[in-house]
């Protein structure tokens, strides 16, 4: 059973890291956009009180001091005089005269009564008070419009305005705005930080139960995860080291298994081994027929047995994974020459020039095995090897080994490397003789263990015949300026 | 008179099989089947060539190598059920001079043991008297002697120094000592030759781990120097 895990864009740490910072942006954002506007509301809201409360006084004292007949501009300016308090206040007056003609005066040309909204002085104009925010000059201005009503002649009345500069809110709430983004971003980045640090001790434990799986995988079984006092991560450590003792348990037992199963077994061999060897040192006793020939087959697939069983033990090592390699230097030709010689085939041998002394650093036990078997494979179904070729592409040495059978097809070039499959080869297998398929099946694993790999392809001069290539490993090739004094 | 030969092995019906077939070889073949019964066997009967099993009920049989050892340098076969590299080794380093798997033909065996036979009688080392510096060695008397002290050897070992003493500076390949001092064929284990060398060296190295005369040259083999 595997768990197959949806397929993730981001790590789980980005993934924490960025939801705690967009946690804290949010709120950061929402806080800091909140204050803003109360503060805002709070800072104009004061202002507009205290501008209107100042405009009904400095119009009342103005008022007093002005009459319609006296409405002349130098009047107005002195009136004006007597109230324009502090930096940021403009104010502007304008009243009729006895002519019927209107007269205004401001303290400042730039805040005159041009400058002032339509609407406002529309509204002061029908004796209404009128509260106003307006961009005047490019700048904000709180203006306060009161109309004169005792200043009147015939239908127009005076009216008194108040500019008051906003800029030093609007200077404030700036600043304001500045330290709010500032805290914004700030909050963010601890939000980023916190997503880190809770990420790491969420991950801890995770990279701690990976580097443990891991160990166990690469073969170290008494790894386990320290005890914790955390109930939460207690559960999955407790589980993890349960795991990691019933597989040690289970591999223990499996390789006491394979080592049992070979002593049994090899016990009863050894004794009909020697047993026979004493019969066929007396084989010329036994007169012939019967009894002869019994002892002649029994000898033969005792041999035979005992290979199987070999072989047998040999895999369930592999896959127990209690293989060591026996790494050595030797010379290519030279171990290729001797399992010819082991065999006791003459088969030719093409030899690339450039490897004739060259050393491989093998485990030569496995690679005369791998040479073996090939060979062994060649007699038994492709009638004989014809050929063997000891070449190099791209730093890869190969070896291979031809016949002149009927050939390896294609759907069986997959499958022949299969433990115990013989492919259609054995269709044309004569009965009884011997072999199983564990030899290729071995062949292939030897190689896999030493980074090489075999396959088998049409022979080049498109004769029929299969041709079986090993390649090692290209880190085998052992690059040597003297191999060729090797004794 | 006939070669002796001690097998200790505790399952009854291989010893029988092996006493049966060493036997067609003409050869003398007393039993043990425990390893306090092989040492006591051994005591009364110095043996020609001894086989122990390494599982055995009592003493393990690298203990029974190491005791045996302890008193003589008798040609020692290792019999082992399991072909893993520890049992091996550690029989070799427990003193055996050569082993064999189970299950093995009985031809194997009698080729093993004749070859340690062989081996046993004189070499031939082509010089009477060899000196490399404090090393001497005396093929003929079967002497070695280290800044004038006497070196005991087992028969294998002075033979591996012999075969490397024939021809001072020159490297000998693994696959060529096993030939020459095991009588192996190519295939013969390698890891017999390193365990040997690495048991000589403690004899005749003053500082074994950094040797001045039996030399490694990476790769290749061993070679002996002055």
């Amino acid at each position: 059973m595997a768990f197959r895990l949806r397929h993730r864009p981001l790590r789980l740490r980005t993934r924490v890291m960025v939801s705690f910072a967009l946690g804290a942006a949010l709120l950061s954002m929402v806080l800091s956009v909140s204050t803003y506007t109360l503060a805002r509301r709070n800072f104009l809201h004061q202002r507009e009180r205290d501008t209107i409360q100042r405009a009904y006084l400095d119009a009342q004292n103005v008022q007093r001091q002005l009459t319609t007949q006296a409405a002349n501009a130098d009047q107005l300016g002195k009136a004006l005089q007597s109230v324009a308090t502090g930096s940021g206040t403009y104010p502007v007056i304008q009243i009729p005269n006895p002519a019927g003609q209107l007269v205004d005066q401001s303290t400042n040309t730039q805040f005159g009564l041009d400058a002032l909204p339509a609407r406002l002085t529309a509204s002061v104009r029908d004796g209404n008070p009128a509260l106003m925010r307006a961009s005047i000059d490019g700048q904000t201005m709180l203006v306060v419009g009161l109309p004169l009503p005792t200043l009147r002649v015939d239908g127009a009345i005076g009216e008194y305005y108040e500019i008051v500069s906003l800029q030093d809110i609007s200077q404030t709430l700036n600043t304001l705005a500045n330290v709010l983004v500032i805290t914004m971003v700030g909050t963010t980045l601890l939000g980023i930080a916190l997503g880190w640090w809770v990420s790491r001790g969420v991950l801890r434990p995770i990279g701690a139960i990976g580097l443990a799986a891991e160990a166990i995988a690469s073969g170290r079984l008494g790894t386990r995860l320290e005890e914790t006092s955390d109930p939460d991560l207690e559960r999955i450590v407790d589980t993890f080291n349960h795991m990691a003792a019933n597989l040690e348990t289970r591999i223990e037992q499996d390789a006491r298994f394979t080592s049992d199963v070979s002593h049994e077994l090899r016990s009863p061999i050894t004794t009909l081994a020697a047993s026979m060897g004493v019969l066929e040192a007396r084989r010329d006793d036994i007169p012939e027929g019967p009894a002869r020939a019994a002892v002649d087959l029994m000898s033969a697939d005792l041999q035979r047995f005992q290979q199987l069983v070999e072989d047998l033990l040999e895999i369930s090592r592999y896959d127990a994974g209690a293989i060591r390699l026996e790494l050595s230097e030797i010379q290519i030709t030279e171990l290729v020459r001797a399992v010819l010689a082991g065999q006791h085939l003459d088969v030719p041998v093409y030899v690339d020039p450039a490897l004739e002394n060259a050393s491989v650093r093998v485990d030569k036990r496995r690679l005369s095995r791998v040479i073996a078997n090939l060979l062994d494979n060649a007699v038994k179904y492709g009638d004989g090897p014809t050929r063997m070729e000891i070449t190099e592409v791209d730093d890869h040495v190969r070896i291979a080994v031809e016949d002149a059978g009927s050939g390896v097809s294609e759907s069986d070039r997959a499958v022949i490397f299969d433990r115990f499959s013989r492919g259609s080869a054995a269709g044309r297998r004569s009965s009884g003789s011997a072999g199983v398929g564990l030899g290729l099946a071995l062949v292939s694993e030897h190689l896999r263990l030493q980074g090489g790999r075999v396959w088998v392809e049409d022979r080049p001069d498109k004769k029929p015949g299969a041709r079986f290539v090993v390649e090692l490993d290209d880190a085998a090739r052992v690059a040597r300026s003297d191999e060729a004094t090797v004794p | 008179m006939r070669t002796h030969i001690l097998t200790v092995e505790d399952d009854e019906r291989i010893r029988t099989a092996v006493k049966l077939a060493l036997e067609a070889e003409g050869w003398e073949v007393a039993e043990a089947a425990a390893g306090s019964e092989a040492l006591e066997r051994f005591e009364q009967r110095p043996a020609d060539v001894v086989l122990i099993d390494i599982m055995l009920p009592d003493i393990d049989g690298f203990e029974v190598c190491r005791e045996i050892r302890k008193t003589s340098d008798v040609p020692i076969v290792m019999v082992t059920a399991r072909d893993d590299t520890h049992d091996i080794v550690a029989g070799l380093e427990a003193g055996a001079d050569d082993y064999l798997t189970k299950p093995f033909a009985p031809k194997e065996l009698s080729a093993r043991i004749r070859a340690l036979l062989r081996r046993t009688r004189s070499v031939d080392a082509g010089a009477p008297h060899l000196r490399f510096g404090d090393l001497e060695v005396v093929p003929d008397e079967g002497t070695v002697r280290l800044a004038g002290a006497e070196v005991h050897l087992t028969k294998t070992e002075f033979r591996l120094l012999v075969e490397l003493a024939s021809n001072p500076g020159r490297v000998f390949s693994r696959e060529v000592l096993l030939e020459r001092v095991w009588g192996y064929d190519y295939f013969g284990d390698g890891r017999l030759v390193d365990v040997h060398i690495r048991r000589l060296r403690t004899k005749v190295e003053a500082d074994p781990a950094n040797p001045r005369h039996v030399v490694t040259v990476r790769g290749l083999g061993y070679k002996l120097q002055t």
